[in-house]
């Protein structure tokens, strides 16, 4: 079952995407994943985009990403039916269960908990995986760099001491 | 126009946000619907087809039992670094730097990383794993669009002043004025030679293996 691309050409691949992206001929933009999350917070808690500068700040990032990212839902469903064939509903990763616990509570828990403070982190830099470390160090970017440093840093620490990981 | 069809007694419902979302997008110099929408598509592919929204690949890098996501990413960036520099140079792609925030890109990047680890997944590759199925990543959806909300109503008096002041949008090419071609290829081959170097490392999902014959095995065979 596993279909998959080798990740020198998943690299060459979304190094094309993101040079479309930026081009003038594409989007004449960077390519960025984590702004849309207020916009859609703003539509799913109906606060008025009037009365809040942040939902202001955002409206032009936020649309554009939220519009890519149904197409990134569409592709990866597609994808992952057709191609990987590794749709499935589930609960818990099994790496979760081999390196962590086999509680399903535990990992919806956590999962909500992480899915909280990497927004509000993404947030506070300005950006995520996609805008800071992909499209802002490929601008070579020094706030880029530093927020890549930052993460690469805090996702080590926190995988040596929220896993076991010793004799496995 | 378009406003004009959904105005109705509750202007402010979902559809019509949703429909102002795209309003907006239409109105941007940032491509047609049709091509933002591809994007997408063809980021979402990618991400599927490699694999890269997997626990194991992020969750696995946090534990130092995979390495396919630093690889894919420095190459990533390292070819996009150099094509992009010289793009710019012709005018046929723009500079859309972010700020340095120190405060800001700190706790933010704390925050991330740390989030990103117990998680096993980004705001990409989140959105991509939920369309395969994965139950436990819609609960850290919701969670972040909590945290947007969050982020939203307390943006003026906490978040905002949290992050601090702006020192500037500065590049690497900046420190080395004049040879700004230079910095940009012993920038973005060195990027290709580390994601090149990084050892590559698997952690599978047995799950997905079992499903396997054993010659098709990728934790048994190499390729």
């Amino acid at each position: 079952m596993i279909n998959r691309l080798p990740w020198w050409v998943g690299g060459i691949l979304m190094s094309g995407l993101l040079l479309l992206t930026f081009s003038i001929y594409g989007a004449d933009r960077p390519l960025g994943a984590s702004t849309y999350v207020p916009l859609f917070s703003g539509i799913i808690f109906d606060l008025d985009p009037e009365k809040y500068s942040y939902l202001k700040e955002i409206k032009n990032a936020g649309s554009w990403e939220g519009v890519m990212l149904l197409g990134a839902l569409f592709g990866g469903f597609v994808t992952s039916v057709f191609i990987t064939r590794s749709f499935r509903f589930s609960l818990i990763p099994s790496g979760w269960k081999k390196y962590k616990n086999g509680s399903v509570l535990s990992r919806l828990f956590w999962s909500f908990v992480a899915g909280f403070f990497m927004i509000i982190g993404a947030r506070l830099a300005g950006g995520c995986t996609s805008g800071h470390f992909m499209s802002g160090m490929s601008q070579m970017a020094i706030s880029s760099m530093i927020f890549g440093t930052v993460v690469m840093i805090a996702l080590l620490v926190t995988g040596k001491f929220f896993y076991n990981t010793k004799d496995k | 126009m378009a406003n004009v069809i959904f105005v109705t007694e509750d202007s402010n419902s979902i559809v019509d946000r949703v429909f102002s979302m795209v309003e907006s997008v239409i109105h941007q110099p940032h491509g047609s619907v049709a091509l933002v929408f591809l994007i997408g598509v063809i980021f979402g592919g990618i991400i599927q087809y490699t694999r890269v929204d997997k626990f194991e690949k992020i969750a696995g890098f946090a534990m130092l039992k995979d390495t396919i996501i630093p690889k894919m990413l420095f190459l990533t960036v390292g070819l996009t670094s150099i094509g992009l520099y010289f793009m710019i140079d012709a005018g046929q792609a723009h500079y859309h730097i972010k700020p340095i925030i120190w405060q800001g890109l700190i706790v933010g990047g704390v925050l991330f990383g740390a989030s990103m680890a117990i998680l096993g997944k980004c705001p990409g590759t989140g959105p991509v794993s939920i369309a395969e199925g994965r139950i436990d990543v819609l609960f850290g959806a919701i969670g972040g669009l909590l945290g947007g909300l969050v982020f939203t109503l307390y943006y003026d008096d906490f978040f905002k002043p949290l992050m601090g002041e702006s020192l500037g949008k500065t590049i690497l090419p900046d420190f080395f004025k004049g040879s700004g071609d230079i910095t940009a290829l012993v920038f973005g081959i060195t990027v290709i030679i580390i994601a090149i170097a990084i050892p590559k490392r698997e952690l599978f999902d047995e799950e997905d293996l079992s499903n396997l014959p054993d010659n098709k095995r990728p934790d048994k065979k190499e390729n």
